[in-house]
């Protein structure tokens, strides 16, 4: 009894002092690439006209189970709907992933971006700023 | 009417007769899709959805529920598969060319089309269409409309005609090119008063205010009572985080079945204005600064009692709001009252009118102004005299028509002017008098209608006083009816005939009007009218009520609750020792013997002859809206202290000491009165904004820093105080306010069962279980007789002048009403001038045309406004509206006819 306890314990002790195998992921050298279903922060996305595609019809903070998005609608100089402020409190987002599912424009996706720690309560609202797929520069 | 019994899906269904299909199933709780019908317009059966199966004398059809009426032994099934196939493929073609742009259209998620669809549980349709795409149309700061979305179900189309009388839409073109739109596509030129956002069914019709802000679903909707006119109609007030959003209306709420003006239904953007006060501002070295509530409660109260202890306490004048609660004004006058020791207090509406209240009061007494508002449409006749409905009480005017369709109502418009009232009436008589000469047209209606032997002479003998001398005195005066009619300018088989449909059995209301009430004679008109409601009344065989229409909302109430010198509560009169007994002893303090009822002074001559140091104005913005506005403005200045109370800095406050933030209707509970007498209860709909608090609140604070705390935790334990002591509110309380409201006018015919000497019965020696509903049932009560009384004042006689030719005639708006809707941006955008109406012969010989900037100048001064060349105005006279502030009209006028003269300038 005693001599497969020994066994054991030395295999652990052989791949505890082995230099050259490191079983955990050394994470901010060395980065997880996600599935490609993972469901990360989320982006706001625009149209081919650089247009934001949300129109602040408020179904995604209606259907989210955590209640943390907000938005408030206006309208534009052209007189169309938009999303004058869009936040989502990254604290109570539980990556359900209900706003994409439920979104009727494909205005907002939840990305792959899992790094979302960070010192400081309040960075964890994201406003539009932070979500919204930057414009792309014209070629 | 008889009750007709049948069966809807199984179920024993009981209805009047008449009801069609659908209502006697929504009445029952089972639904029956449809968007076309509405309930207060007419039947069109345009939407197809409605269809049920009818077994009836052993045959089954297929039925649309809204166009069929009920009838014995009916059998109605709503849920047959051939029904369920009918109706969802009728949606699935109305779905094939509409948008399906829920997620930008404000209506999603109250829409009626989208409910249905969800109800069929239909999925994308068979059919591959094109999707219409006209534009939005958005030619208006209030409404905008969007053809794609249209259903073409015609409610809208209704509601403009029916019930606005406007007409301004309508169908264009034929076959699938149906649109609904103005005529010759101009912009929409209206009342705007949002009916057709009301009933629109889909998203066509949107209200600009919303402006996407929020979404049906986040709404939090509160039902209150509308802050603007005296009509007092229930608006639902929507918000979002402490936020108005839009205002909607009920239709099976209050006294105005869902119908509101533009200023009910747009006019709410003051109460989250930027320009609201937010702070206590104290004036340090001449600017008005932010400072604490304590700071300035500490500040107020050292001042008032200084200026009370070194010239007594009638050196304080106070000034009640039309536009604060009942609560508060009876806050306002015990505070002035019992703390200040004061009786120098009075509201705007007692000022302009200082007969009104006695009058108004002996009508209630005689039983000629015991009709609530909402009876009018009820009406078989309708005298407006003096009233412009349109422009001052656009819901009355939809009750009028409401009349007008339902019972063929009759109706007789006398005014001065030329005033608009669009109606479809059979039978319209105008009356369009000559200036100031409205008492002879009514004792001439009185002569014809006693001459003509239209009532019974002997009735009125024996069931009135001093019916004889009455009558021979007025025969005496009488000039004979061509005379007359050349003096008024109106003819007379005008006149006759008005005598007569007055005379006509029949229920006839009186809308007496501001030019009546308003006007220098005021005295002798309304006690003209009084005369004529009650020889109609004692010698015919139906009722003719007066209605006296007020300015605000709450007018009536703050005349109820006594802020005015010379009755207590209730209409007490103060110089009766009694009656302050009474008050004393409720209130447990001594009031001042020092009633200065003596002299006709009113608050603001008082104080500019420097014997009032100090003004407390609560909600009130005299300085345009006194009369006599250059007069209120010299009193205000000539003041050593000014306290004033209000949600914004009105040009009153900017003279202040110091400003106290005052919360709007919207953030306060307590109750209206409106001008048929009923007490309606508010809502809070949102906590205070700023630091701002009710206006009982403040009074509360103030008495407890002058050392007579008052206690109250809540506007309903002052509405306890209000019935217990104020007789006329007798036995109101909360919760019998809750769906009708109470009407003060039954609680008085209730209470004097006993017909004992005195008028309102004090409340100690009425021991009864509840408090009686609205009813009509005074029967049991008999009115007091009628007195005639002759009248020995004359009327003012209108002066004319060389230099300045024109009688300045004022009134209401439509669309704007003091502070309140002038911090309203959409209502400022859509109505942002004021004119000066102009009768277009006049025009022609100054040489003046439409749209030409005008100088008014009166011997007061002068004001520059936009020319309209109407032919609503009578040569001679020029109108401008009171009711824009940015414009004070007031500054020109003065207490009799004003003479101006005008001239064109750049």
């Amino acid at each position: 009894m005693i001599r497969p306890l020994i066994q054991g314990l030395a295999l652990t002790l052989k791949h505890f002092l082995n230099p050259f195998k490191v079983v955990t992921m050394q994470y901010p050298d060395e980065k997880w690439t996600p599935y490609p279903r993972f469901r990360g922060l989320h982006e706001l996305q625009r149209d081919e006209n650089g247009k934001e595609k949300c129109v602040a019809c408020g179904l995604c903070s209606t259907v989210c189970p955590a209640e943390c998005i907000e938005l408030e609608g206006d309208e534009n100089k052209k007189g169309e709907r938009f999303a004058k402020t869009y936040e989502i409190n990254m604290l109570r987002c539980i990556f359900c992933g209900y706003c994409e599912e439920v979104c009727p424009e494909e205005a907002i996706f939840l990305r792959q971006d899992y790094e979302l720690a960070s010192e400081n309560i309040k960075d964890h609202i994201y406003n539009k700023n932070k979500i919204l797929v930057p414009l792309k520069k014209k070629k | 009417m008889s009750d007709i019994n049948l069966k809807i899906d199984g179920k024993n269904v009981t209805a009047t007769k008449g009801t069609n299909i659908f209502m006697a199933a929504k009445n029952n709780g089972i639904y029956i899709p449809g968007l076309c019908y509405h309930p207060k317009l007419t039947q069109y059966g345009g939407c197809r959805l409605c269809m049920v199966e009818v077994t009836e004398r052993g045959r089954t059809r297929h039925r649309f529920s809204c166009a069929q009426p009920v009838s014995e032994g009916m059998s109605v099934k709503t849920k047959t598969s051939e029904v369920d196939k009918y109706t969802k493929s009728v949606v699935e073609y109305l779905l094939a060319h509409h948008p399906l742009d829920c997620p930008t259209c404000d209506k999603s998620g109250e829409c009626g089309l989208q409910d249905i669809t969800h109800d069929l549980k239909l999925s994308a349709g068979r059919f591959k269409t094109v999707r219409l795409d006209a534009p939005m149309k958005r030619d208006n700061p209030l409404l905008e409309y969007n053809t794609n979305r249209c259903i073409l179900c015609g409610r809208c189309v209704k509601v403009c005609k029916e019930v606005e009388g406007v007409g301004a839409i309508d169908y264009q073109n034929r076959g699938i090119k149906t649109v609904i739109g103005t005529a010759f596509d101009k912009p929409l030129d209206c009342t705007f008063c949002g009916g057709c956002v009301s009933v629109c069914p889909t998203g066509s019709w949107q209200d600009r205010t919303l402006k996407f802000r929020a979404r049906p679903w986040e709404l939090k909707k509160t039902s209150t009572i509308c802050t603007y006119c005296a009509v007092g109609c229930t608006v639902v007030v929507n918000t979002k985080k402490n936020e108005v959003m839009r205002i909607t209306s009920d239709d099976d709420l209050g006294i105005n079945e869902g119908n509101l003006c533009v200023k009910g239904k747009f006019g709410h953007e003051f109460i989250n204005s930027s320009r609201r006060v937010k702070t206590p501002l104290m004036r340090k070295s001449g600017v008005l600064r932010p400072v604490t509530w304590e700071e300035a409660l500490n500040h107020v109260s050292k001042r008032f009692t200084e200026i009370a202890s070194e010239h007594g306490g009638k050196a304080i004048g106070g000034i009640g709001s039309e536009k604060c609660t009942n609560e508060d004004n009876y806050l306002f006058q015990k505070f002035c009252r019992t703390v200040l020791g004061t009786n120098n207090i009075d509201n705007i509406s007692n000022i302009k009118s200082p007969s009104l209240n006695r009058l108004v009061n002996e009508s209630v007494e005689y039983e000629i102004a015991a009709a609530s508002v909402e009876e009018i449409e009820k009406a078989d006749t309708l005298f407006f005299v003096g009233a412009d409905v349109a422009e001052a009480h656009p819901v009355i005017g939809s009750m009028t028509r409401k009349a007008i369709l339902a019972n063929n109502a009759k109706l007789i418009v006398a005014n001065a002017r030329n005033i608009e009232f669009n109606n479809s009436a059979k039978k319209e008589i105008r009356m369009q008098y000559s200036i100031g000469t409205q008492t002879q047209l009514i004792n001439t209606l009185s002569i014809l209608i006693l001459n003509g032997e239209l009532v019974n002479y002997k009735k009125v003998e024996t069931s009135t006083e001093n019916f004889k001398e009455w009558y021979s005195s007025l025969k005496k005066s009488d000039m004979g009816i061509r005379k007359v009619s050349t003096l008024t300018n109106v003819s007379e088989e005008v006149i006759k005939s008005a005598a007569e449909l007055l005379a006509k059995p029949g229920k006839c209301y009186i809308i007496c009007g501001k030019d009546i009430e308003e006007d220098p004679s005021a005295e002798n008109a309304i006690r003209a009218l009084m005369d004529l409601c009650a020889l109609i009344n004692a010698g015919g065989s139906d009722k003719v009520s007066l209605v006296f229409s007020r300015a605000n909302n709450n007018s009536q109430g703050v005349n109820d609750m006594g802020v005015v010198p010379d009755f207590l509560p209730g209409y007490l009169d103060i110089n009766d020792p009694a009656n302050r007994k009474k008050f004393e002893d409720s209130w447990r303090v001594t009031l001042s013997d020092d009633v200065s009822m003596e002299d006709s002074d009113n608050v603001f001559d008082l104080a500019s002859k420097g014997k009032i140091k100090a003004l407390y104005v609560m909600g009130e913005n005299p300085i345009v809206s006194y009369q006599n506005g250059k007069k209120a403005k010299a009193a205000f200045k000539k003041a050593d202290f000014v306290v004033v109370q209000d949600s914004f800095l009105t040009e009153t406050a900017q003279l202040a000491d110091v400003v106290f933030p005052a919360s709007t209707y919207a953030e306060k509970e307590g109750t209206f009165t409106n001008m048929g007498m009923t007490v309606q209860g508010l809502n809070k709909v949102i906590e205070p904004v700023g630091e701002s608090r009710p206006d009982w609140q403040i009074v509360c604070e103030l008495a407890k820093k002058m050392g007579h705390p008052f206690y109250y935790i809540s506007p309903k334990s002052i509405k306890d105080e209000i019935g217990k002591c104020v007789s006329i509110y007798e036995g109101i309380k909360n919760n019998n306010l809750k769906k009708d409201g109470s009407r003060w006018v039954a609680s008085v015919y209730d209470g004097n069962l006993e017909r004992d000497g005195f008028r309102w019965v004090s409340y100690d020696n009425l021991e009864r279980d509840g408090f009686r509903w609205v009813s009509s049932e005074y029967d049991k009560y008999e009115p007091l007789k009628y007195i005639f009384e002759i009248s020995k004042k004359r009327s003012p006689v209108i002066k004319k002048n060389r230099d300045y030719p024109f009688i300045l005639l004022t009134g209401y708006s439509l669309r704007h009403q003091g502070t309140y809707s002038r911090n309203s941006s959409s209502l400022v955008s859509l109505a942002s001038e004021c004119f000066i109406e102009i009768n277009a012969n006049n025009a022609r010989r100054t040489k003046i045309a439409d749209g030409d900037m005008v100088k008014i100048e009166s011997a007061q001064g002068k004001l520059k406004l936009k020319a309209k060349v109407t032919s609503r105005v009578p040569e001679g006279a020029v109108f401008v509206s009171e009711d824009y502030e940015w414009a004070p009209i007031n500054d020109l006028r003065v207490n009799e006819y004003t003479n101006v003269r005008i001239s064109k300038t750049r």
